[in-house]
């Protein structure tokens, strides 16, 4: 076997321990960044399109500042922002943080996906005697659900990678791990080769349920 | 029934109806004419609150609406409307399109809504349908499914834009006539349409409108073969009648 190989394998051996727990560190985060993102993006889509001109203005704002920002200086700012007002674990404010950070994005797919719903099917509910808020919940929004299905999973992939930036506030999820281990190993390339792997594994599952679960739409709505 | 009086609506500086006065009786079929941008979807979309006239008043049974303070879905309950595009919701099954505004506008119970909607489904002939999603429908049936729909609200009037006009020609015949048997049931139509046969036929009144002005208002009779007017004489060559 040649050296790199050998290598590799000595180095996933001697970590995989570690950097299973650490891979389940990685998926809490996300999950939670992932139902924060999508409570937050829904909010906000729907104040974007409300009639009130103050809640436009502020779902715009909120928008603006995040996808105009970087993201680690997001985590920085809400890790020592929040930490500074409440006790909150390093874990939690970096899952907020990311929670914050894609409602953004996931607040501009409902927008889309909302504004995507035919205009009949608004009209017809209102001309049923459903007022705006009935039409929404029960016509529209089911439909644009359907719709954001696609852009959701693209997104939720994207916040499963950026994940491994709250290494930067001491988390140890995946990268955090990998991060060490290749300082006190002195095998940089190896350990960050390994810890790709992980997240190519995690990213390719995800993907896979993301699949199933559109085929399995398709095939209610037939 | 329906009533208004010097209605005006105009979109930024395009001014699309110049003060429409109609009176419609319980139980008339009325029939609204008239060449592509004369106002007419846009008379019908006033008569439910779907668009805001700027000016002039809307009287349903006698009560005059007030666009500014009423709430409007309350007043929209009471007019059904049937679309050019049928608009059937695409997430729902046929017996849950019909059921749902009972459910959720009138707060009906399930049971109740489930009796009224398998009925008018009969009555528009398909009650096999009742558990099937939309797409599965032809133009035709999905149609028929909107004018159920429609009146699962025990609507006052109905009113109808262009309802057969995105159909094949051999689906028109079947939308027709479930519109036919709701005009002999009495229920009051307003229905914008280019079928002549079907205005010579169940109108009970002919109404023209020619850049947002009402230009004739009469009996199919005198609507086709005794008018003077030399816009109406125009439109009817057209339309080739
Ligand atoms: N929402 C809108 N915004 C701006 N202009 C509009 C709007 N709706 C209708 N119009 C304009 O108002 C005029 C009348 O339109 P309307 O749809 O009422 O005509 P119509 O008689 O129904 O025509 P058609 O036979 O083509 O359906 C047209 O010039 C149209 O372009
Ligand atoms: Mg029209």
């Amino acid at each position: 076997m040649p050296d790199i190989l050998l290598t590799l394998s000595e180095v996933f051996m001697r970590t995989y321990e570690g950097f299973l727990k650490a891979a389940l560190v990685t998926l809490k985060i996300t999950a939670i960044a992932i139902v924060l993102g999508t409570v937050f993006g829904i909010v906000f889509a729907l104040m974007k399109i409300s009639r009130s001109k103050i809640l436009q203005t502020i779902a715009n704002l909120y928008i603006t500042l995040i996808r105009g920002t970087p993201l680690i200086v997001q985590i920085m700012f809400l890790y020592y922002g929040i930490t500074s007002i409440v006790v909150l674990s390093n874990f939690w404010a970096g899952a907020i943080a990311l929670g914050v950070h894609n409602g953004a994005y996931i607040a501009e797919v409902f927008r889309g996906a909302i504004q995507g719903v035919d205009r009949g099917q608004r009209e017809a509910s209102l001309a049923l005697g459903m007022n705006r808020s009935q039409a929404m919940r029960r016509i529209i929004f089911p439909q644009a659900l359907r719709r954001a299905i696609p852009p959701l999973g693209n997104q939720f992939i994207i916040t499963l990678k950026d994940s491994s930036l709250v290494y930067v506030i001491g988390v140890t999820e995946l990268f955090g791990l990998a991060n060490r281990e290749a300082a006190s190993s002195f095998l940089p390339f190896e350990t960050f080769l390994v810890v790709g792997m992980y997240y190519l594994v995690l990213v390719l599952i995800f993907t896979g349920l993301l699949k199933l679960y559109e085929n399995k739409l398709n095939v209610d709505k037939s | 029934m329906i009533k208004t009086m010097n209605l005006h609506k105009s979109f930024g500086d395009l001014e699309v109806l110049k003060g429409i006065d109609i009176d419609i009786n319980p139980g008339e079929v009325v029939v609204l004419v008239g060449v592509s941008g004369s106002g007419k979807s846009t008379l019908l979309r006033c008569l439910n609150f779907l668009e805001k006239a700027q000016e002039g008043d809307i009287l349903i049974d006698g009560r005059k609406v007030d666009r500014k303070k009423e709430d409007l879905s309350k007043v929209r309950a009471e007019v059904g409307m049937v679309f050019q595009h049928f608009n059937l919701f695409p997430h729902k099954t046929v017996l849950e399109n019909i059921m749902e505004a009972p459910l959720i506008v009138k707060k009906e119970d399930k049971e109740k809504a489930k009796k009224l909607s398998l009925a008018l489904l009969g009555k528009v002939g398909l009650s096999d349908k009742a558990d099937v999603y939309p797409n599965k429908l032809s133009g035709g049936q999905k149609q028929r499914v909107a004018i159920a729909r429609a009146l699962a609200m025990e609507p006052k009037a109905l009113l109808f834009d262009e309802p057969t006009s995105a159909l094949d020609p051999e689906l028109v015949g079947e939308v027709l006539q479930v519109m036919q048997d709701l005009a002999n049931d009495g229920m009051t139509m307003v229905v914008v349409t280019h079928e002549m046969k079907f205005a010579k036929e169940v109108a009970d009144r002919i109404i023209m409108l020619d850049e947002g002005r009402i230009i004739e208002d009469a009996d199919p009779e005198t609507f086709f073969n005794h008018s003077t007017n030399e816009r109406t004489r125009q439109f009817l060559e057209m339309v080739n009648v």
